[in-house]
């Protein structure tokens, strides 16, 4: 290597340590969310349409505990390129475990396993939190699809204030016993790995105490194995392996009568039946869908029949955790509901009145908002299958509320004078 | 009360050599040979049977004893084939699951627990150290590695489960959570959210083993063994290939031959060296 070389060697390895070195100093702005705009909208439109979301408490102290709540429908449009729901979970999209999860509800059905859902159904949830860890931190509702991956909900923001040295989570097993969560079986770990350190190291110490590498190499290369195999090792080596035999076989039955009744891991599969089918009096049917890029729109064209007897508005219309209200749905919108998902003057029609019993009619209808693109929808003009799915709210004069999922292709517009 | 002084004096080398090879033994064990294996052997852990290790609600009876013992046998043997054949030191995989505790633990502490906020009762490790100890006794006491495969890593493989039983044993502990029977660990694993890690990705005694009688835990030890005896053999072949020095001599009637003996280097004429070809 002339110096040349080793100039430039020394420089960038001096870079590298540069780097490294400034890197924890760096003013580095903190990501709050979990990158869920990353994911295609095809994925978040076409497969959970997630509503009725809830994060009840916006701020719990640790040790209380509280809910994320809500509903979901499985798209009949289900994309062709997203395995169907054949086995999945009900997750918490959160910054690690800054709750422990009690338990989770759909359905009524406890879900600690995975299981198959109905394309088309609907289901209610409930997640039982614990506050573990203080902070500021967005949560988000989660589906795990088995070989799809998972599809995250709307976010939203809860506080947790209190000490995380005040956590505790005692909870009862069948056998009468009380586990911590946070430190049960720990310091037993602990000490059984530290005492396998010391024999271990008892046994590398043993042969490190004398020399170890090139003085032997150069004795078993002159002269074989005979002068370097000392017989004291052997008899060390014996007595070491009767040792680690009976504290293995000790430590084994301590173990058992510590724990006598056990069971191995639970891995069933949990069904849940779909919430039943209501019925609904509207039909909604999307005859044309096109989306204006410049005008940042979903236009659809709707073909509306009322069969009840009531006169029903639309209200609102919902994908990916978004909603687009009009005055109707706005006054239904729970104002906790993080802002940043609404855009409560998104939804127009150029036919505003109610659908009168009875009537059948053709509507114009205009979903606008920046948010298609803050929230990376615009993105489904580059996904291989353009469509769109959603859920329009509705509600009867009486203030009944009737959901419609929706679904069509969706055509683009790119220049204004298109639209 | 060790043969020490007369394995100096076979080795010929001077006192000050002899200084100088116990500062070189200090220098290349510790920060250059255990911090290689931390790095290489606990990723190729965290690759092969990461799930299994980093949490407590993967251990199940059947999986866990037997994807651990095979995945980790690998640098043992090829360790022991390096500090066996070349310096008849058996401590070959004891040092190797020690580097693999060190990588594991520090994992434990910075990326799961200071990172993550995962409690450490959460990610514990499991312990390979028995079997590690046990399969360079088997080595030493036998001197020979097809026996150490047979016997040595039957051995590592068995005991695994049983050494590991007085760590994760309270964690088969049953419970009742809204009227679902789950095991300690499964509750712990549903407690302790993990948004890339939905249940379903666990495998819990999935497969045909358990069909016997439902012992599922003897089964698969003894499949893990056998397996682990396999493992074992290609690895020390493995080791070989990586270790096995040897250069090219090219002698005045222009004969190559290839000269496995890597200290006959040393011994070499200035004029005879020029004539070495191929690799050293």
């Amino acid at each position: 290597m002339n110096a040349k070389q080793a100039f430039k060697r020394w420089v960038l390895g001096f870079c590298g340590v540069a780097t490294l070195a400034f890197t924890p100093v760096v003013d580095v702005t903190p990501a709050f969310a979990h990158g869920e705009r990353s994911q295609e909208p095809f994925l978040r439109m076409r497969t959970v349409n997630w509503y009725d979301t809830e994060w009840v408490g916006k701020s719990t102290k640790v040790n209380d505990v509280t809910e994320l709540r809500g509903r979901f429908h499985l798209s009949e449009d289900w994309p062709r390129a997203v395995v169907k729901p054949h086995r999945t979970f009900l997750n918490v999209g959160s910054p690690s475990s800054v709750f422990v999860r009690l338990s989770s509800k759909m359905n009524g059905v406890p879900m600690f396993n995975s299981g198959p859902l109905d394309i088309g159904g609907d289901y209610e949830y409930v997640v039982k939190l614990k506050a573990r860890l203080p902070g500021h931190h967005h949560i988000h509702p989660m589906l795990a699809i088995k070989e799809a991956g998972p599809v995250a909900g709307p976010g939203g923001w809860m506080d947790i204030t209190g000490r995380y040295e005040d956590f505790t989570n005692p909870v009862k097993t069948l056998t009468g016993e009380t586990f911590d969560s946070e430190t049960m079986g720990g310091m037993t770990g602990i000490m059984w790995h530290l005492f396998w350190v010391v024999v271990a190291c008892f046994w590398v110490g043993w042969f490190m105490i004398r020399p170890m590498y090139l003085v032997r190499a150069r004795v078993l290369a002159a002269y074989g194995d005979e002068i370097l195999l000392d017989p004291i090792d052997r008899k060390v080596g014996a007595a070491m392996l009767v040792f680690v035999l009976v504290v293995v076989v000790v430590g084994y039955l301590a173990a058992e009568s510590k724990h006598p009744i056990s069971v191995p891991l639970q891995a069933g599969e949990t069904k849940v039946k779909p919430l039943p089918v209501k019925p609904n009096p509207l039909a909604i049917e999307v005859t044309h869908a096109e989306y204006d890029v410049p005008g940042r729109a979903l236009r659809m064209n709707l073909h509306v029949t009322n069969n009840g007897t009531q006169p029903i508005s639309i209200g609102e219309f919902t994908t990916a955790g978004i909603r687009f209200t009009n005055k109707v749905g706005a006054a239904k919108v729970d104002p906790n509901y993080p802002q940043e998902l609404v855009a409560s003057a998104g939804l127009t029609m150029d036919k505003e009145g109610a659908v009168m019993p009875g009537q059948t009619v053709d509507i114009k209808v205009e979903s606008k908002d920046v948010l298609w693109e803050v929230q990376r929808l615009v993105d489904i003009l580059h996904d291989p299958d353009q469509r769109f799915a959603g859920l329009f709210m509705s509600y009867t004069e009486g203030g009944e509320r009737l959901i419609n999922p929706v679904w069509a292709p969706v055509l683009p517009v790119f220049t204004r004078l298109g639209a | 009360m060790f043969r020490t002084d007369e394995i100096i004096k076979a080795s010929k080398l001077p006192p000050e050599g002899v200084a100088m090879s116990r500062h070189i033994d200090h220098i290349y064990f510790i920060p250059i040979l255990f911090i290689t294996i931390v790095g290489t052997f606990h990723m190729h852990t965290a690759l092969l049977c990461g799930d299994w290790d980093f949490w407590l609600d993967w251990k199940d009876r059947q999986w866990w004893p037997i994807v651990t013992p095979i995945t980790t046998i690998t640098f043992c043997a090829a360790l022991q084939y390096y500090n066996w054949v070349n310096y008849r030191q058996p401590f070959g995989a004891t040092i190797t699951i020690l580097a693999l505790g060190f990588g594991k633990w520090i994992a434990v502490y910075t990326s799961w627990w200071w990172w993550s906020n995962y409690p450490p009762n959460f990610v514990m490790p499991a312990t390979l150290l028995p079997s590690a100890l046990v399969l360079d006794i088997t080595l030493l006491l036998t001197r020979n590695w097809t026996l150490t495969a047979v016997i040595g890593a039957w051995m590592y493989a068995i005991l695994f489960y049983p050494s590991n039983w007085p760590i994760f044993g309270y964690s088969h502990t049953p419970l009742v959570v809204d009227g679902s029977l789950l095991s300690w660990a499964d509750y712990m694993g549903f407690m302790y959210v993990r948004t890339g890690t939905p249940e379903y990705i666990r495998m819990i005694e999935v497969g045909s083993l358990r069909t016997f009688g439902g012992h599922s835990t003897m089964i698969s030890a003894f499949f893990s063994a056998f397996a682990s005896s396999l493992v074992y053999v290609l690895w020390w072949q493995f080791g070989k290939f990586f270790c096995t020095s040897y250069f090219y001599f090219t002698d005045d009637r222009q004969r190559t031959v290839k000269v496995y003996d890597v200290f006959a280097y040393a011994t070499l004429a200035h004029g005879d060296k020029a004539k070495i070809g191929g690799k050293a």
